[in-house]
């Protein structure tokens, strides 16, 4: 194989891994302040990819995908903080001795939901947004339009996300309370109100993938349960609660898988991340940027 | 004592008989219930789920419209969603065979779901049918219980395999998802390439049906540089083939067959936009054709009550639903046994032909087999009705055109 055609998947593999790194970040910062994991971070994608979808098809024209963007991402995030608030808030106010399970079982039954919910509102089908721009080419990649606008998107969207995290005031707070929810109440942060900005911010990162991969993607009831696991992957390579982990996972994610499925076979390309992530868990079972958790 | 024991028991008898007659009407008037056991939610193809659904409950209305089977028994269906998986739609065979008790089974559409239900079908001796699930070993197995009117794999390979030997093309590239049917489809195309001494190259791409980037597999195909692009995925699959097929610049630079019907349903070209023109495509029925007198009232009805012309998935479940009625009466019992009997000792009158069942060799084994067509779409939008028959060539409408270079 030549450097031409080798650079080819290699590209192909950064840009669907940095892409879904939007994913695992809303995966990994839910974790983060919350403690739990959301195992409906799929179905968040999917009501973004359709929430783009309506609104391109009664409100906007399909130019004005740009508008919509927000759109989708607003109204996830407000499901989001509502979701939190009547369903998740209970594990913290609630004397909830398991909380683990008990996020568990919420979660799992939220996505068993909006699933189900998507079928009777939209039906079982495909429906696809119209492409936000020509086909393209990226270097050596010829590549969809929709994915170099998905690209810059999250390119976009991880910087916002950083620098949030980092130089305002809020991120500040959201960091005190990874590493410590009960220390940062005697700081006089209601770290309740902090679970539901997160847990709101948090899957409106994944309608965001939902929304910017829709036409390449499809709008259908399942389309978000591949990026969930991708998500999930990436957070265990990455290291759980890491922003730069989550990006280097997506990538290394993405790499991985394109170059399996062409050097080796393409019908097991969800096992080439996997052998990833078994070997990172026997060599560095904290992920690649994980820390090791401090006890007392 | 005994003889106030005797009016009492007397008087019972008369009650027992009399609720026995009150209870013999409500008996014969109990409904038939057939099975429609179909996907209706995604992984599976929810949308030829929806057309089969469609076509089962026209043909159930007919025959009660008509006075019902065995002498005035309304014909009831129960419909279950498989989702397109072989343990969904084996616990709703369960389900349709336990607690429904349905005479029949129809709308089998995944050849993987198929495969699993059928051998409860044998178990539980309920005739299933496979509406459009095409793969080889369904009816290769020669169950009893299993039946087929719809087209099987090898057949639809050896036509293409014609079609690629008329073409003259020398660069086949195949790209098939890894179920049954795609695999079958991979197996078959490399059998058959050999045995009908197709003189090009054959490759072949398996891709996991759940995957939606296939940017990778489409590349590595364009690489290869194909003179012709099979597409064997299944509902979504084919969309995101077709799509991300275009975007690397593989199609329609290099033509594609897609390898049943789908792009048929009035919901292609929303999908696709104009990145569906070019495309060819298998069909089993096309809105020229001629069809029975069961087949003409059911289309008439169908373009009344839809606004659109019928797909095949809609017709096929009609046929099927009309002819398990027609066996039923031919029986005249709704046991399994008398209904397989009745299957294989009749003929029936289907859609576009009359339909009969033998033990034929190998996968012709209660078999009925529905004329193919190759289609194809030359401009963006184009309805189902105006595409042009390319293919085999006594039905010919049109040539295979090459779109023009971007």
């Amino acid at each position: 194989m030549d450097a031409y055609l080798f650079s080819q998947y290699l590209l192909s593999g950064i840009v669907i891994g940095l892409i879904y790194s939007l994913m695992a970040l809303g995966i990994t910062f839910i974790y983060s302040i919350m403690k739990m994991i959301n195992w409906a971070m799929g179905e968040f994608y999917m009501i973004g990819s359709y929430v783009q979808y309506a609104v391109l098809v009664t409100l906007l024209p399909p130019e004005r995908w740009y508008l919509a963007l927000p759109l989708a991402m607003g109204s996830v995030f407000l499901l989001g903080v509502v979701t939190q608030r009547l369903l998740l808030r209970p594990m913290y106010v609630g004397g909830i001795e398991r909380r683990d399970e008990y996020a568990t079982i919420i979660t799992i039954a939220l996505m068993v939901f909006f699933r189900n919910l998507a079928i009777v509102l939209g039906g079982p089908n495909q429906y696809a947004p119209k492409d936000y721009a020509r086909a393209t080419t990226l270097g050596t990649l010829p590549i969809s339009g929709n994915r170099v606008v998905a690209l810059v998107a999250a390119i976009v969207l991880l910087t916002l996300f950083s620098l949030m995290v980092k130089q305002t005031w809020l991120g500040r707070a959201f960091r005190g309370a990874a590493q410590n929810r009960v220390g940062i109440q005697t700081a006089g942060i209601d770290v309740l109100r902090l679970d539901m900005l997160a847990f709101g911010v948090g899957v409106a990162l994944a309608a965001a993938a939902g929304a910017l991969l829709a036409p390449d993607f499809l709008v259908y009831p399942e389309n978000g349960a591949i990026s969930t696991f991708k998500g999930f992957e990436i957070i265990v390579i990455g290291g759980l609660g890491s922003i730069p982990g989550s990006v280097v996972g997506g990538v290394l994610l993405g790499v991985i898988e394109a170059l399996g499925s062409v050097f080796i076979a393409s019908a097991y390309k969800d096992l080439y991340g996997f052998v990833l992530l078994i070997a990172l868990l026997v060599l560095r079972p904290t992920g690649l940027f994980g820390e090791r958790e401090r006890t007392v | 004592m005994r003889g106030r024991i005797l009016p009492i028991k007397a008087a019972a008898v008369l009650v027992a008989i009399v609720a026995c007659g009150l209870a013999a009407p409500a008996l014969a008037q109990k409904p038939v219930k057939i099975g429609v056991l179909t996907p209706l939610s995604p992984p599976g193809d929810a949308s030829a789920g929806q057309f089969i659904v469609r076509g089962a409950k026209m043909a159930a209305d007919d025959v009660n419209a008509r006075g019902g089977v065995l002498g005035g028994r309304k014909i009831e269906l129960v419909t279950e969603d498989d989702s397109g998986t072989p343990e969904k739609g084996v616990a709703g065979f369960r389900k349709l065979a336990t607690l429904d008790q349905v005479v029949a089974v129809v709308g089998q559409f995944h050849s993987s779901v198929m495969g699993a239900v059928q051998e409860l079908a044998e178990q539980f001796k309920i005739p299933v049918f496979a509406t459009q699930a095409s793969a080889r070993s369904i009816t290769e197995k020669h169950l009893t219980y299993t039946f087929r009117t719809h087209v099987i794999d090898p057949d639809r390979v050896s036509l293409w395999n014609r079609w690629i030997k008329q073409h003259d093309f020398k660069r086949v590239a195949l790209i098939a998802e890894n179920t049954d049917y795609g695999v079958g489809l991979v197996e078959e195309t490399k059998r058959l390439f050999k045995s009908m001494d197709v003189q090009a190259d054959l490759k072949t791409v398996i891709f996991d049906r759940a995957v939606v980037d296939l940017t990778p597999q489409l590349l590595e195909i364009k690489n290869w540089k194909p003179d012709l692009v099979l597409n064997g995925g299944v509902g979504t699959p084919v969309y995101l083939v077709i799509k991300q097929a275009h975007d690397v610049g593989l199609f329609p630079a290099v033509p594609m067959l897609v390898s049943y019907d789908l792009p048929a349903r009035p919901e292609f070209w929303k999908n696709l936009g104009d990145k569906g023109a070019y495309l060819t495509f298998i069909v089993y029925y096309h809105p020229t054709m001629k069809l029975t007198s069961r087949g003409e009232a059911f289309r008439a009805k169908y373009r009344e009550q839809f606004k659109e012309d019928p797909v095949y998935g809609a017709l096929n479940a009609y046929a099927q639903v009309a002819l398990v009625a027609d066996a039923l009466n031919d029986a005249k019992s709704d046991t399994g046994e008398a209904l397989v009997k009745a299957l294989l000792s009749n003929t029936f009158e289907g859609w576009n032909g009359t339909i009969s069942f033998s033990h034929g060799e190998g996968p012709y084994w209660q078999q009925w087999t529905p004329p193919m067509l190759f289609l194809q779409y030359t401009d963006p939008k184009m309805p189902f009705g105006e595409a042009k028959i390319v293919f085999p060539p006594q039905f010919k409408t049109g040539d295979l055109l090459m779109a023009p270079k971007r």
